[in-house]
């Protein structure tokens, strides 16, 4: 077996290219599976991660109190299936005014309330984010959902509340909890009348499991005791992860790079093999077996392959650094990664693949008897491509240089053919990559309304630039960093309106303006795990000037006595209708029925309505005014200069603000995009450096040849590279119609991940000219994998080339 | 005309040897001269003529063909050198196995830019001349080895070179071809052609070259004039 090593060894050295770029392929590969299989297997690891950590509830249920006895309630904690429950507590809806230290005014907000004495517990485990547990009666802990903060006040009817801390329920039991005296104490003498009860299940994955254990609890307690039940299985779909829109595009390429790295090693080992005839032939010569010889191949490939393998894996996890950083930071689960498995399954099933196709030349060269591997080693004589010469020879008035290259490919039909596969993939990378690019600039634009980029509200007394009033409902940005959507109570006045708009008319620069306002209400329909519903009412001028995208139908009617509306895609889902359906708002005391006539692309987990300020004031009336202005720019009118401006015009009491048109977050997906594209590009300029570095010492004694004749330099440069110069054109143009179509069926995979639909402008992104232009990219990862060894081959001595056999 | 070639305290050594390839080697040739270089295998026989041709660099010396300081020209340059000055005829010929006979005789006059019917005119005239032209459309795999060489050696005229290096022509061929080579090399000779031969065959040197000049471990032993051909 040393023997065996040694010759590999000993092949090594001399094939150092041919290592590196075995190497390099096998790295890429395992790089760009490693991201796919790890994003795939991500889509829903950090819930099910937080799920499992925090003994999540498989089941909520909501018990009527008047019909069930505590110790019924406790009861059906035995009914069949039930591994671990918690509970009762009491629990209740209530209205509650909140303050948030440092800020003026209140936030009026719905809560769901739940007693309970310690974040502990058999189900349902609550980790504090912030603060700590209830330790008296005047204290509360918010969920990380609700608005509000440590510190903040809550008065719910005569109680007033402190809050201690902020915690985190992975399925979002309840807004609020207090401790159960203090619970007692806020509903009164005769109680919440409610309970909540928390299970467990030994069958849980699947919505049938949930029937069939919620039935079994049902059964449990007395008829009509059961008011309501949230599975884990609706949070855990609305809370799914937000790199799950991305792993339809990273598994693209993916498995782009994993087949051209097949093609690539099956090329480059085929290659070696045939490049190293005659030392297999001096091998066998000397005494190697035929498995011996096979086997020394082998390993000759396995050895760079090990490297690239274990190198791409690290690389892997580099690229999916940032996505599991996100990621962790929401479930408060600490540092997620790839997993494990995927660190190991996708290295070793690469190195498989190369050794698979390195198995098939080794062993044809074991077979070989070494008379026969020495005299074709030393001079490997060409069987394929003389018509192809011929021809090109009678076209005498293309300089032959030319000619000589574009004969070329056809002298070894199946390496080019294989090299054409791999070139036509990175080219149809590079199409796919520009759509894509194309595609979510183009979402971010429509969902963050980027065609309005300058924001105008007006600052009550007292408050820092940069701060809002509060006065009305308002959710927190996850992040962390405390935002209050400006709600009901904070409009602006007549006057406020007047200046504002003067002011906007006035400004050079202005296209465009509409007013704003926002309001989020809980909606019939909706399911409890978006939190209710954010409606936007933009009024004053056309809705379709803020550049949100339409997926179909037509925007809203301004006017005043006609009820229409525009919803995202999940909207349309959770309360099952469609556009051109009615439904009705309805909230407290207010019903409004609306024609639904459009729908938003606006993805994501949050429910959207896009109304009227009449329709908003119709449904929620202390939500009805203007909040802000939003201002549309003249072609190269700069935001921040505009906005400079137009604060100086307005003075100090009123707030601008810019949209920078390009969240953190694209650019980072771009980043990625443009980083997974150009690693494919490499790979298959790899090939073309392989194939072209074969070439040319299979016929380095020809190259001296036609040296000796009087080729120069720049003749062997032209020659070599038009030999792949065919090659890239031909790959290139079927790419382009392969890349286009990848496109076409990964952005809708993306948006349906994302929960949405998608609108026409987000599949129709390639120009005429720029497809022309991508044709060219096959020809320009050909040429310029092959100006490595074409300018090795046009700088060596002609001397030194025909002295090789 | 001046010297065809003149070399001039030539040496070549190569990285790593301990010896030099060619060691301060001093000729000269004349035009229309028939010269054969002779020594034994590693002599440095077949490096001299690389170094005339421009396919190869000395580590020093000097070395001119015509007006042409050829040791001094870069890769490109040595090849346009070669296309208008030297025709090359190898021992195991070194004709493209892919491309017909016509299309290897066509081959230095494309590169070098020659108009098409020029080009083709003069490789008919030249296959015509040794005898080859009904083989025009042959590939060599299909040639006897006498043939192949007649392609190289038509090959080689091409463009008229003023000097034509012959490395062991005779030497990939049985003893009845070698002598037909041998032949057509006088007849090139005659009509004006300078001709370097490099041969270790003294009965070749005799019988073809008028001057002899010895190569031994990479210096000049010998340089005789035999005047005797036949």
């Amino acid at each position: 077996m040393s023997a065996v090593f040694r010759a590999a060894r000993g092949g090594l050295g001399g094939r150092k290219l041919q290592a590196v770029i075995i190497g390099l392929v096998v790295l890429a590969a395992t790089a760009a599976s490693t991201l796919a299989l790890g994003m795939l297997a991500d889509a829903h690891s950090p819930f099910d991660h937080a799920f499992a950590s925090q003994h999540g509830a498989d089941v909520a249920v909501t018990a009527d109190t008047t019909k069930a006895s505590a110790a019924q309630l406790s009861g059906a904690a035995r009914a069949h299936g039930v591994t671990a429950a918690a509970g009762p507590f009491a629990t209740e809806s209530v209205t509650a005014q909140l303050t948030i230290p440092g800020l003026n005014g209140t936030i009026t907000t719905p809560l769901n309330l739940v007693g309970r004495s310690s974040p502990g517990g058999p189900v349902d485990q609550l980790t504090l984010q912030s603060g700590h547990w209830a330790t008296s009666d005047s204290q509360i802990v918010l969920s990380s959902t609700a608005p509000g903060q440590v510190g903040s006040t809550v008065t719910i009817g005569k109680q007033v509340l402190t809050v201690a801390g902020v915690a985190n329920s992975v399925t979002n039991t309840a807004d609020a909890w207090v401790l159960p005296a203090e619970m007692s104490a806020i509903a009164g003498p005769g109680g919440t009348g409610q309970a909540q009860l928390l299970y467990r299940f030994s069958a849980s994955a699947t919505s049938t499991d949930i029937a069939g254990d919620v039935g079994a609890v049902t059964a449990a307690l007395p008829a009509g005791a059961v008011l309501g039940t949230v599975s884990y299985l609706d949070v855990r779909q609305s809370e799914q992860s937000s790199v799950a829109p991305w792993v339809p595009f990273i598994i693209a390429f993916g498995v782009i790079a994993l087949v051209i790295s097949v093609l690539i090693v099956v090329n480059v080992v085929g290659g070696a093999v045939v490049a190293g005839t005659t030392r297999i032939g001096v091998l066998k010569s000397i005494g190697f077996t035929p498995a011996q010889v096979a086997a020394a191949y082998v390993l000759l490939v396995a050895v760079p392959a090990v490297t690239g393998a274990v190198a791409g894996a690290v690389c892997g996890n580099l690229l999916a650094a940032p996505l599991y950083r996100e990621n962790a930071q929401v479930y408060q689960v600490g540092v997620l990664g790839v997993p494990f498995w995927v660190d190991l399954a996708v290295p070793l099933a690469v190195l498989a693949l190369t050794v698979v196709a390195a198995v098939g030349p080794a062993s044809r060269a074991g077979a070989m008897s070494a008379v026969q591997a020495i005299a074709t080693g030393r001079a490997p004589k060409p069987r394929h491509g003389f018509l192809a010469q011929r021809a090109l020879a009678r076209l005498t008035s293309v300089p032959r240089a030319v000619t000589l290259g574009f004969a070329s490919p056809a002298a070894r039909p199946g390496r080019t053919l294989v090299t054409v596969t791999a070139v036509l993939f990175g080219a149809a990378a590079v199409t796919f990559g520009v759509g894509l690019a194309t595609s979510l600039n183009r979402a971010y634009g429509e969902i963050q309304a980027a065609a309005m980029p300058v924001q105008v509200s007006a600052l009550p007394p007292g408050l820092a630039g940069g701060q809002q009033a509060p006065g009305g409902q308002g959710k927190h940005i996850k992040n962390g960093k405390l935002k209050v959507i400006v709600g009901p109570g904070a409009r602006l006045t007549a006057a406020q309106r007047r200046a504002i708009t003067t002011a906007i008319s006035a400004q050079p620069g202005t296209l465009h303006s509409v007013t704003e306002a926002t309001d989020h209400l809980s909606l019939p329909g909706l399911s409890g795990g978006h939190g209710g519903a954010q409606l936007t009412a933009y009024g004053g001028g056309d809705p379709s000037w803020t550049g949100l995208g339409l997926i179909s139908g037509t925007w809203y009617s301004q006017s005043p006595g006609v009820r229409e509306i525009d919803v995202n895609t999940l909207f349309l889902t959770d309360t099952n209708t469609k556009v051109g359906d009615t439904y009705t708002l309805a909230n407290g005391g207010h019903k409004v029925t609306v024609k639904i006539v459009g729908e938003v692309f606006q993805p994501g987990n949050d429910v959207n309505v896009f109304l009227s300020p009449s329709t908003l004031s119709a449904i929620d009336p202390p939500a009805g005014g203007v909040a802000r202005y939003d201002v549309s720019l003249k072609p190269g009118v700069s935001p921040d200069a505009y906005a400079a401006g137009l604060g100086a015009a307005l003075g100090d009491n009123y707030d601008l603000s810019t949209q920078s048109g390009g969240a953190k977050e694209l650019l980072a997906v771009v980043a990625l995009v443009t980083m997974l594209t150009l690693l494919i590009v490499a790979v298959a300029g790899l090939g073309v450096l392989n194939t072209v570095a074969l070439q040319i010492r299979e016929r380095a004694h020809d190259i001296g040849v036609f040296k000796a004749l009087g080729m120069t330099p720049r003749q062997t440069l032209t020659m070599i590279a038009c030999s792949v110069a065919i090659t890239g054109l031909v790959a290139g143009i079927i790419a382009v119609p392969a890349g286009v179509l990848l496109h076409h069926n990964v952005i809708p995979a993306m948006t349906h991940a994302a929960n949405s639909g998608y609108p026409s402008a987000l599949i129709s992104v390639y120009s005429v000219p720029e497809m022309i232009g991508l044709a060219l990219a096959g020809l320009l990862i050909a040429v310029a994998g092959a100006l490595a060894p074409a300018s090795w081959a046009a700088r060596s001595r002609t001397a030194a080339a025909l002295r090789t056999e | 005309m001046d010297t065809v070639v003149h070399l001039e305290n030539v040496t070549k050594r190569y990285d790593g040897a301990a010896a030099p390839a060619v060691a301060d080697v001093s000729l000269r040739v004349e035009p229309g001269e028939a010269v054969a270089i002779m020594g034994p295998s590693g002599s440095g026989k077949s490096t001299l003529l690389n170094l005339i041709a421009g396919m190869d660099r000395p580590t020093s010396g000097a070395v001119r063909v015509g007006d042409e300081r050829v040791d001094m020209l870069s890769e490109a340059g040595a090849a346009r050198f070669r296309r208008r000055q030297v025709g090359m005829i190898f021992q195991f010929f070194n004709l493209l196995d892919d491309m017909t006979v016509i299309d290897n005789v066509l081959l230095p006059a494309q590169l070098a830019g020659v108009r098409a019917r020029e080009a083709r005119q003069r490789a008919e005239e030249l296959l015509t001349a040794l005898r080859i032209a009904h083989r025009r459309d042959a590939y060599p795999a299909r040639l006897s080895g006498g043939e192949r060489q007649r392609v190289a050696i038509a090959r080689a005229l091409a463009n008229r070179p003023a000097l034509l290096l012959a490395d062991e022509p005779t030497g990939a061929v049985d003893s009845a071809t070698g002598d037909e080579i041998g032949r057509l090399l006088l007849e090139l000779n005659a009509a004006g052609q300078t001709l370097i031969v490099v041969t270790h065959s003294p009965e070749l040197a005799r019988r073809y070259a008028r001057r002899v000049v010895h190569i031994a471990d990479g210096r000049v032993a010998s340089d005789t004039v035999t005047g005797a051909r036949s």
